[in-house]
């Protein structure tokens, strides 16, 4: 898989574990011994010395193998490539044993919960790489590794188990390119062209000559057709602040596509997005027991902090939560709060409608893509349908409101659904 | 989350260069698969025939049971089991079951007991007995390489034993083939306290053959670094 000193030197950093490992029988021996003991009680009984001689190779093999030596214990080194990675990223899994004399060690890869081990799980050799891909979200255990030693000639085997270490397995982000624009920026250096001008790139407009204007913006068909120099004007680039509102109190649909793992993978596509922009982002996470918040900030490692704080989120009944006791600093005024949630708690809702009443310019994403199960009896489907009303009301209620809402299955690209709002830039309506 | 694409590049190229040694580690596997099954199959017949009526019939069945068991189970070795086998199907449930039977029942130990049993039921005839003592090991070792997927270099440290153990398998046929000094149980008994005593002296004269090599010799079993 790789060369030989390319490991020794990983491995270098990596502290061995000793552990003692357990010998028994290999059922080779037991094999031997079940050929022997049946030889030998057969010469006995039937008085006839071939059957002795039939039994004295798998005796005599027996006898050999007591005489190697075997370790009690062994070291053993386990080396991931990465203690954090995403959705379906590959992850290797280096693996060293030391100790063991001329045993032959065979490692056993049983990966835990989510964790696709693909075609490969067992190996053998005194070192070894396995690779993993995390099929979902969280803090995963990758699994056990199952080693064996077997002696020289194979008739006694060694067996421990090492607990392999967690991994922190983020979720993939969506696909992502536009943004949302707001139609106020705030004053901050950036890249959105606003609606004042300044010193963009984006052409703004055309007005007169005044002294201490540079001479390479004269605009000279302008110029020449009103008899004054005129020049151009460019937009001022702005940044904003985006506030990522996830909502963790609802978990509906096939895990691996439900409510949570979209809301999750969109706020981390959006938070990529604008982060990309340089725009300042932060996270709030609606969720048991109430919000937790991480401020807005700039950066490649506000990223891994936003998907950090998602990442604690517990689904489940929201207890008090409000947004209202929330600081300054975690909803910062003239924020863009873009909203992953599948709309089901109502005092979520009611939250969303409260911040509207406040003054902040919202974008819902609908994340909800299950209905309820119903059989075939005409109770049942007359509740669906009363379901699926209140859903459509409550959507309604919030457009009435001036929030945009707008549904995300999760498998096409979030520019799809946000495409009407990444043309031009949002205007909050007061 | 680093460093995916060098992983997944060296994945692929590990692949590639694994690819030659998987297919010829295949051709071997089941060659040792082929030679066991062929080994155990030869076994049964030598200690059968000639058929004899009574309970060699049913010693027959449970040789062959034990062998064709056998031989299925190293060939259904690498099918998987599911870590979740909640809530299946009835028909893989069913299918899980026979492989876990398949896997934990000692089917070669059974067939070996059989074939004794055979051999046992003809009159005595030492130098049969012999070949099938020779046969017998060469099955185990065939089967445990099959198993472990070893190579047959594997077995180089245990020639010298084995080559100890063929010598006394033709001393326990010619001590059976030595005509009796007197007739009686004394005499019978005698010959087998002789290849008891044989036994026991090539067991003491074992730690100087079976010694240790040194590490790193030939067949060592030390696993090639980064080999999956």
């Amino acid at each position: 898989m790789s060369s030989s000193t390319e490991p020794n030197d990983r491995f270098l950093r990596v502290p061995g574990h000793e552990l003692e490992l357990h010998w028994r029988s290999s059922r080779h021996a037991r094999r031997l011994l079940t050929l022997g003991v049946a030889g030998v009680f057969i010469a006995l009984l039937a008085r006839r010395p071939e059957f002795a001689g039939v039994a004295a190779p798998a005796l005599l093999l027996l006898a050999a193998g007591r005489v190697q030596r075997r370790p009690a214990r062994i070291s053993v080194r386990v080396r991931p490539s990465a203690t954090r990675a995403f959705e379906g990223e590959l992850v290797a899994l280096d693996v060293r044993a030391e100790g063991q004399g001329e045993g032959h060690v065979r490692w056993t890869l049983h990966p835990g919960a989510d964790i696709d081990p693909g075609d490969v799980t067992a190996a053998d050799g005194a070192q070894a790489r396995f690779t993993f891909t995390p099929e979902r979200w969280g803090r995963r255990q990758i699994g056990t590794m199952d080693v064996v030693l077997r002696d020289r000639w194979r008739l006694a085997e060694g067996h421990l188990t090492v607990t392999l270490p967690k991994l922190d397995c983020y979720p993939a982000p969506a696909d992502q390119r536009t943004k949302v624009v707001l139609r106020r920026l705030p004053n901050r250096l950036g890249e959105h062209p606003a609606r004042t001008s300044g010193e963009g790139i984006e052409f703004f407009g055309v007005r007169e000559y005044v002294p201490g204007d540079r001479q390479r913006s004269i605009n000279w068909p302008a110029s020449t057709r009103r008899g004054r120099l005129q020049v151009n004007t460019f937009a001022a680039e702005r940044s904003q602040d985006v506030v990522l509102l996830a909502d963790a109190t609802s978990d509906v649909g096939v895990p691996g596509s439900s409510a949570l793992d979209l809301a999750l993978r969109g706020a981390a596509a959006a938070a990529r997005a604008y982060l990309e922009g340089r725009d300042r982002v932060g996270v709030i996470t609606y969720q048991w027991g109430g919000v937790s918040w991480l401020g807005p900030g700039l950066g490649r490692r506000q990223l891994y902090r936003i998907i950090d704080s998602m990442l604690a989120s517990d689904s489940a009944y929201a207890r008090g939560a409000s947004f209202r006791r929330l600081p300054r600093a975690a909803l910062p005024p003239g924020a863009l709060v873009v909203v992953f949630s599948p709309l089901l708690d109502q005092r979520f809702v009611e939250a969303l409608r409260d911040m509207r009443e406040r003054g902040f310019t919202l974008l819902v994403v609908d994340v909800l893509n299950a209905e309820p199960p119903v059989r075939w009896r005409r109770e049942d489907r007359l509740a669906r349908r009363i379901w699926q009303m209140e859903q459509e009301a409550i959507r309604f209620s919030l457009r009435e409101l001036g929030v945009p809402v707008v549904h995300w299955d999760g498998v096409e690209s979030l520019d799809l659904p946000l495409a009407a709002h990444t043309r031009r830039p949002l205007a909050a309506r007061r | 989350m680093t460093g995916t694409a060098a992983i997944r590049g060296a994945a692929i190229r590990t692949a590639a260069i694994r690819g030659g040694a998987i297919r010829g580690g295949a051709i071997r596997g089941g060659a040792i698969r082929g030679a066991a099954v062929l080994l155990g199959a030869g076994c049964v017949v030598w200690a059968a025939v000639p058929v004899h009526s009574g309970y060699a019939g049913f010693a027959l069945f449970l040789a062959i049971l034990g062998v064709a068991a056998g031989a299925l189970r190293l060939a259904l070795a690498a099918v998987p089991e599911p870590e979740d086998n909640y809530l299946l199907p009835v028909p893989l449930r069913a299918w899980l079951k026979f492989l876990e039977t398949l896997r934990l029942v000692p089917w070669e130990e059974g067939a070996l007991i059989a074939i004794l049993w055979l051999e046992v039921l003809h009159p005595a005839r030492p130098w049969h007995t012999a070949v099938l003592g020779a046969a017998l090991i060469g099955y185990l070792l065939a089967t445990h390489l099959a198993e472990s997927g070893a190579s047959p270099e594997a077995l180089r440290p245990q020639v010298r034993v084995l080559a100890v153990g063929a010598g006394l398998i033709a001393l326990g046929a010619g001590a059976g083939m030595v005509p009796a000094v007197g007739a009686g149980a004394g005499s019978a008994l005698l010959r087998l306290v002789a290849a008891g005593a044989l036994i026991a002296a090539a067991g003491l004269v074992l730690p100087y053959v079976a010694a240790p090599g040194p590490p790193g010799s030939r067949g060592s079993g030390r696993g090639t670094p980064g080999r999956r």
